[in-house]
C-alpha cells in the first residue's frame, strides 16, 4: 500500500479583510487551510507584519522610514502615552499625530490605542473621523467600549474595527457577535484575541488560537470566522529577557539579541497557530520573520 | 481510531452459539468495541478479526526511547493534534550537529559549547539534549565516542553502511539513533539498528518514498523507527511533519504515527534568527527532534519557554517550586512577600517587582499550582500552609526583616497568619500584579509594616495559643462556649423524609462564608441571616442543606457546633452536608448531628491530599462526598474512574456501605472546558453503571455566564445528568426553573409518582 496523503482543505474560510487603500493596500484571510498548511490548498493572502510606532518625537520620521524597511507591510501608531494614568496626552494631539504619521506613509494604518477604554473611545472615533477614506483598522474594541467604538470608527467612519479579548475564546466570539448586532459588517471586524511572550503563558494562546480556527473552518463558526492581529512587540519587549541589561546577566549574553529571538519566537508561535497579521517592532526581527512567511508561502 | 462493533460483526462467526455468554453474536461484538469484553472470550472468531482488533487498540503514534540513563529521552505517544484536545506528552527536544568534514578544533568546540546551555526554569533543567553527528568513513567512529562522552542522547545519521555499523557499535550502550535507513539501504541498516536494539530514523527523497521503506522495515519486523521528515525546502518539511502526525492521529494510519526528525541548517544556512523562527514553528507543528545548527542563550531563552508552555498540560497549570526568590538584589534585610506557585501569578508577580527595583524576598508557598484565590478557597493556601512554609524553609532564620506582605485578595488571613507567627508584621499587599510598582513606590507596605509594629507593641501581650492538632475534641466544653440555641418561626418547615427514596437529592449550596452576609454571621453567630438563607431554600424544596463555614482555622470546632444545631433545632433536623478542610469542626458538627432526616454528609473527600476524609466518613457513620480529581482535575474518564475506585477501595476496606460514598465527577465550566462537557456526563454514567451514586457542584458549568442563562443551562444539563443516573446535585434551589426540571425528570426516571400538581409537591 503506497502513501495517499489525505488533505484538508475546509469549506467554511477565514473572511478576507483589507486595510489601508491604493497600492499599499493589504488583505489578511480568506484562506480555507489551517496556519501554513499550503499542501492542503493554495493560499491567496500571506500574513502581514505591522511595524509598531511608539508615539514619541520620531514617530514621523519612522513612519516615513517604515515604507523602506524590509518586510513591513503596514503601520501600527501605538498612542501609549494617551493613558489617562500616564502622560495623559490629550486626544487632539494624538489625531494630529495619527494624521501626520498617515501623511508620512502610504502603508496602511493601524491605530493601538492605550488600553484605557474610555479614552481609547474617543482616541479612536476621533482618528476615525480625521481619517475617513483611509481605511484604517483601530486597535482594538473591548467588552467595555464595543458599543462607541463600533458605532463611531465602523458604522460613522467605515474603518476596520479590532476586537479585543484576552485570550478567552468565548468572549472573542462574544464581542464579534455584538459587534455585527451593531451593525458593523462581519467583513470589518479583525479579531485581536490576545497575545503573550514565549514562556510567559503562552499555551493559553497556543490554545486560544488553535480553537478560534478549528471553529472557523470545522465548525464553520461565521462569528470566528474573522481574521487575526496579534500585537507581539507589546508582550516581547516587557519580559526578563527582553529588559535585563547584559551587565547584571553576563550569561545571557547581548539584550539586543535576546530582544531579536524573543520577539521572532513569538512572533512565528503566533502565525504558525493562525495569527494573520503580527504587530513587531525591532527591525531585524521585522526582517526575519517576513523571510519565513515568504519560505512557507 | 476506535473499532465498531458492526467491524468486528462482520469478522464474527455469526453463529450465536452464546458460548461466550452474549445471547448474540451481534451482542458480543457490541461490547467487545465498548471494551466490555475480550475478544478472546469467543472461541471461534478469526485470527484476521482478532488481528483487526488489537491493531486497532494500539496506540495511534509509537513512544519510542533513544539514549540510556541519565540522557534517555521519550519521544512520541502522542494521542492529539492540537493540546487543547487533551495535552501533548513527549516534548520536542533539540540537537547540535557536528559532522567528520568538520576540523577537530571545530568538533571540540562545538561539542563544548554544548554543554554552556544548562539551567533551570520552573523545575525544568533546560538543556540541549543531544549531539546529532553526521558523515561518513572511519572519522564517524571517532566523532560519536566524543559526542557520547558528552552523556547526551546520540543521534548517528549516515548513509554509509559500514560507518553506520562501526559507529553504532562503538556507543551502543549509550543506544544512539541511527538515522538513514533508505528504500536501497533499508535491509542493512536495519540489521544494525535491531541488533543494538535502537531506533532507526528512516529517510527518502520523497514522503511516498518514506512511506514505502516504512512500510518493508515494519514488514521485517522493525518499530522502533524514527522519521526524518526534513523536505527539500521548508515548506515540503512542514508539509511532512504534518501529513505524517495527521496520517498517524487523525486517519488511524499507524505506519506515519513515529517521532519526527527535522534538520534546520539546511535551510537557515548560516542565518541563526531564521532557525529560531522555523524551531518555533516545529516545536509548535510536531517536530520530535529539531536539529539547530547552534544554539546560544538568546535562542534557548524564548524557545525553550515556549516548548515548556506548549506541553504544558491545560489541566496541570505550571507550578514554580517553593522556596525563597530574592529579587533586585534583596537580603535578609529585605522584607518578604508572600505568594502562591502558580507559575502564572508568580511571573506576573516577579515581572512587576522587578519593574519596582525595590529588593524583595518573594515567598513562594505550595499552593498545588492554583491561584491566589482558588487555592485560598480549596484550601490549599491558608495561614497553616503558610506557617508550613516559614517552618520547611527556615524563614524566621533566614530573614532579618519582619515585614511579611500578603496578597491582597486573602486580607482575610491576615489575622490567622499573624498569630500563627506572631513575631512577623504582616501587611495586605495589592490586590494585582499590576498594582505592586506603585504600592512600592509610595512605601505602603512600610507604613503598613510600622503600623502593625506599634500595634502589637501597644496590644498586651497575648498568650500563645497553643494548639495540639491531635488533641481529642472536648465535646462539653465546645457545647458550652457556644451561644444558647433560639428556635424562631421562619414560616416554614422540614418535612420528615423517607431516606430510602430514590428521589434525586438537591444540597442546597447558599449557606457559604464565600458570601459576605454569611460570613459576618458566622464571625459573629449571629443566626438570623443563616435561618433567612435555611428557610428560603427549604421552601423551594431542598432536600439538604450544605453548611460551609472555610477553613475556620481559629474556632471551627465550635462554629460547626452552633451551625448545626442552630439548623436541626429550627428546621425539624434538616439533613446537612457539612463542609469545610477542617476534620475537627466536621467531628465536632457529626457528633451534635440528628439523623432523623438522612446521615450526615461529609463535603469532600478526593484521591489526593483529602482522601483522610473517607476514613472521617467511616468511622463517623457519615456519608462522602468523594471528588473524583487528586490534585487538579483528572485529564479523562480513566483517570476519573481510577480516583472513584480508589476511594470505593478505601471506603469499602472501612466498612463503608457503597451507598454512602457519593461520586463527584466535577462539573467544569462550559466557558473554557466546553469540550469536556461529555467527559463529565459519560463518568456519570460509569459510575451509575458500576451501581455507584453520583453528586457535584451542577452549576459550576455555567459560571460567568449570563444571569438568565444560567438557570437555561443548568436545567438542561441536570436533565442530560440525570439521563446518565446522575442521583444527586449540589444546587441553588431558589433557580426555579433548575428544580423545576429536578422534580420533571423525577417523573420520567418514575422516581414519584405523577400527579397534576407534582410541580407543587
Amino acid at each position: 500500500m503506497s502513501f495517499e496523503p489525505k488533505l484538508q482543505a475546509f469549506n467554511s474560510s477565514v473572511n478576507a479583510v483589507t486595510l489601508g487603500t491604493g497600492d499599499k493596500a493589504i488583505t489578511i484571510g480568506g484562506q480555507n487551510v489551517m496556519p501554513f498548511y499550503t499542501f492542503d490548498n493554495a493560499v491567496e493572502n500571506t500574513q502581514k507584519i505591522g511595524l509598531e510606532i511608539l508615539d514619541d518625537e520620531n514617530a514621523v520620521e519612522n513612519a516615513k522610514k517604515a515604507e523602506s524597511m524590509q518586510g513591513v507591510d503596514f503601520v501600527c501608531l501605538h498612542l501609549e502615552s494617551a493613558d489617562p494614568n500616564g502622560a495623559d496626552t490629550s486626544v487632539e494631539d494624538c489625531v494630529a499625530l495619527a494624521k501626520a504619521v498617515s501623511e508620512a506613509t502610504s502603508l496602511p494604518l493601524v491605530i493601538m490605542g492605550c488600553k484605557a477604554v474610555e479614552k481609547d473611545a474617543e482616541i479612536f472615533n476621533k482618528i476615525s473621523e480625521a481619517l475617513e477614506g483611509k481605511n484604517i483598522l483601530v486597535l482594538s474594541a473591548r467588552e467595555e467600549n464595543y458599543k462607541q467604538v463600533g458605532a463611531g470608527a465602523g458604522l460613522a467612519y467605515g474603518q476596520k474595527v479590532g476586537a479585543e479579548s484576552a485570550v478567552d475564546i468565548n468572549l472573542a466570539k462574544q464581542l464579534n457577535t455584538m459587534l455585527s448586532q451593531l451593525g458593523v459588517d462581519d467583513k470589518s471586524i479583525v479579531m485581536n484575541a490576545g497575545s503573550a511572550a514565549a514562556g510567559y503563558g503562552y499555551e493559553y494562546v497556543a490554545s486560544t488560537l488553535d480553537r478560534i480556527r478549528a471553529a472557523a473552518l470545522q465548525q464553520g463558526d461565521a462569528q470566528l470566522a474573522m481574521p487575526i492581529i496579534t500585537p507581539v512587540s507589546t508582550e516581547s519587549w516587557a519580559v526578563k529577557e527582553s529588559l535585563m541589561p547584559e551587565e547584571e546577566m553576563p550569561e545571557w549574553g547581548s539584550l539586543d539579541e535576546r530582544i531579536i529571538e524573543m520577539e521572532i519566537t513569538t512572533a512565528a508561535a503566533a502565525l504558525t497557530g493562525g495569527s494573520d497579521a503580527v504587530i513587531m517592532r525591532h527591525p531585524e526581527a521585522i526582517k526575519t520573520i517576513a523571510a519565513m512567511i515568504a519560505a512557507l508561502n | 481510531m476506535a473499532v465498531k462493533g458492526l467491524d468486528i460483526f462482520k469478522l464474527s462467526p455469526k453463529t450465536n452459539c452464546k458460548e461466550c455468554g452474549c445471547p448474540t453474536c451481534m451482542a458480543f461484538c457490541m461490547k467487545v468495541a465498548q471494551g466490555a469484553l475480550q475478544i478472546e472470550q469467543c472461541p471461534h472468531m478469526s485470527d484476521e478479526a482478532k488481528a483487526l482488533l488489537s491493531d486497532a487498540t494500539a496506540p495511534a503514534m509509537k513512544t519510542i526511547k533513544i539514549g540510556a540513563g541519565d540522557a534517555e529521552l521519550t519521544l512520541g505517544g502522542e494521542t492529539v493534534l492540537y493540546r487543547h484536545e487533551k495535552t501533548f506528552v513527549s516534548k520536542n527536544v533539540f540537537a547540535v550537529p557536528v559532522c567528520t568534514s568538520m576540523e577537530d578544533a571545530d568538533v571540540d568546540a562545538k561539542l563544548e559549547s554544548i554543554k554552556k546551555i544548562d539551567y533551570e526554569r520552573i523545575g525544568e533543567r533546560e538543556y540541549i539534549e543531544s549531539v546529532f553527528v553526521h558523515g561518513e568513513g572511519d572519522k564517524l567512529v571517532e566523532l560519536a565516542k566524543k559526542a557520547a562522552a558528552l552523556g547526551r542522547a546520540v543521534i548517528i545519521e549516515t548513509a554509509d553502511v559500514d560507518a553506520a555499523k562501526a559507529a553504532v557499535e562503538a556507543i551502543k550502550e549509550t543506544k544512539p539513533v541511527l538515522v538513514g535507513a533508505t528504500k536501497d539501504n533499508y535491509a542493512a541498516m536495519n540489521e544494525i539498528a535491531t541488533a543494538a536494539g535502537i531506533a532507526l530514523g528512516v529517510c527518502g527523497d520523497s514522503i511516498e518514498d518514506i512511506y514505502d521503506t516504512i512500510k518493508a522495515l515494519e514488514d521485517a519486523g522493525n518499530k522502533n523507527l524514527i522519521i526524518n521528515v526534513t523536505g527539500a525546502d521548508i515548506k515540503e518539511t512542514l508539509k511532512n511533519a504534518v501529513l505524517c502526525r495527521r496520517g498517524a492521529i487523525k486517519d488511524g494510519d499507524k505506519s506515519l504515527g513515529y517521532p519526527s526528525l527535522v534538520k534546520l541548517p539546511k535551510f537557515a544556512k548560516g542565518d541563526l534568527h531564521l532557525q529560531t523562527a522555523f524551531a518555533s514553528l516545529f516545536t509548535l507543528k510536531y517536530g520530535s527532534i529539531i536539529v539547530m545548527e547552534n544554539m546560544t542563550m538568546a535562542e534557548a531563552l524564548p524557545l525553550y519557554g515556549l516548548r515548556q508552555n506548549i506541553y504544558t498540560d491545560p489541566q496541570k497549570p505550571m507550578k514554580v517550586e517553593p522556596g525563597i526568590y530574592p529579587l533586585n538584589g534583596a537580603g535578609p534585610d529585605d522584607p518578604i512577600l508572600l505568594t502562591v506557585d502558580f507559575a502564572l501569578t508568580y511571573f506576573l508577580v516577579t515581572g512587576e517587582i522587578e519593574r519596582s527595583k525595590v529588593p524583595v524576598n518573594v515567598l513562594i508557598t505550595d499552593a498545588s499550582g492554583m491561584s491566589v484565590l482558588t487555592a485560598w478557597a480549596a484550601g490549599k493556601f491558608s495561614s497553616s500552609t503558610v506557617k508550613k512554609t516559614f517552618d520547611d524553609f527556615d524563614v524566621a532564620n533566614k530573614i532579618n526583616n519582619r515585614t511579611l506582605i500578603i496578597p491582597g485578595k486573602v486580607a482575610v488571613m491576615k489575622g490567622e497568619i499573624a498569630d500563627k507567627l506572631p513575631d512577623w508584621n504582616v501587611v495586605v499587599g495589592t490586590r494585582e500584579a499590576v498594582e505592586i510598582v506603585k504600592y512600592f513606590k509610595d512605601g505602603e507596605h512600610i507604613k503598613a509594616a510600622e503600623a502593625a509594629a506599634a500595634q502589637k507593641a501597644d496590644a498586651p501581650k497575648a498568650e500563645a495559643k497553643v494548639v495540639d492538632e491531635n488533641a481529642p475534641l472536648d465535646f462539653d466544653k465546645i457545647a458550652a462556649s457556644i451561644p444558647e440555641i433560639k428556635v424562631v418561626d421562619m414560616g416554614v418547615q422540614y418535612k420528615t423524609r423517607n431516606v430510602e427514596s430514590k428521589k434525586f437529592v438537591t444540597i442546597g449550596e447558599r449557606i457559604h462564608c464565600i458570601s459576605p452576609t454569611i460570613k459576618a454571621a458566622m464571625d459573629n453567630m449571629d443566626p438570623e441571616p443563616i435561618l433567612k438563607r435555611a428557610a428560603e431554600q427549604i421552601a423551594a424544596g431542598a432536600t439538604y442543606l450544605d453548611v460551609n463555614i472555610g477553613p475556620a482555622e481559629s474556632n471551627g470546632p465550635e462554629l460547626m457546633t452552633w451551625a448545626v444545631k442552630l439548623l436541626q433545632e429550627n428546621f425539624n433536623n434538616v439533613p446537612l452536608a457539612l463542609d469545610t478542610a477542617n476534620k475537627k469542626a466536621i467531628e465536632a458538627g457529626i457528633k451534635v448531628y440528628n439523623r432523623e432526616n438522612g446521615k450526615p454528609i461529609v463535603n469532600s473527600a478526593d484521591a489526593g491530599s483529602r482522601i483522610d476524609n473517607i476514613n472521617l466518613a467511616a468511622a463517623n457513620d457519615a456519608i462522602c462526598i468523594a471528588l473524583c480529581s487528586a490534585d487538579g482535575i483528572a485529564k479523562d474518564n480513566e483517570e476519573r474512574m481510577a480516583h472513584c475506585h480508589k476511594m470505593l477501595d478505601l471506603g469499602m476496606s472501612l466498612g463503608m456501605d457503597s451507598d454512602d460514598l457519593w461520586f463527584d465527577p466535577l462539573f467544569l465550566v462550559v466557558k473554557g472546558m466546553q469540550d469536556k462537557q461529555m467527559d463529565v456526563l459519560n463518568a456519570i454514567k460509569m459510575f451509575a453503571d458500576e451501581g455507584l451514586k453520583s453528586t457535584g457542584g451542577l452549576s459550576n458549568n455555567s459560571n460567568g455566564a449570563p444571569k438568565e442563562v444560567r438557570p437555561i443551562m443548568d436545567s438542561a444539563l441536570v436533565a442530560m445528568a440525570m439521563m446518565q443516573g446522575l442521583t444527586s446535585a449540589i444546587v441553588n434551589p431558589c433557580d426555579k426553573r433548575l428544580m423545576e426540571t429536578i422534580k420533571s425528570c423525577d417523573i420520567f426516571k418514575n422516581n414519584e409518582l405523577y400527579s397534576d400538581s407534582y410541580l407543587d409537591m
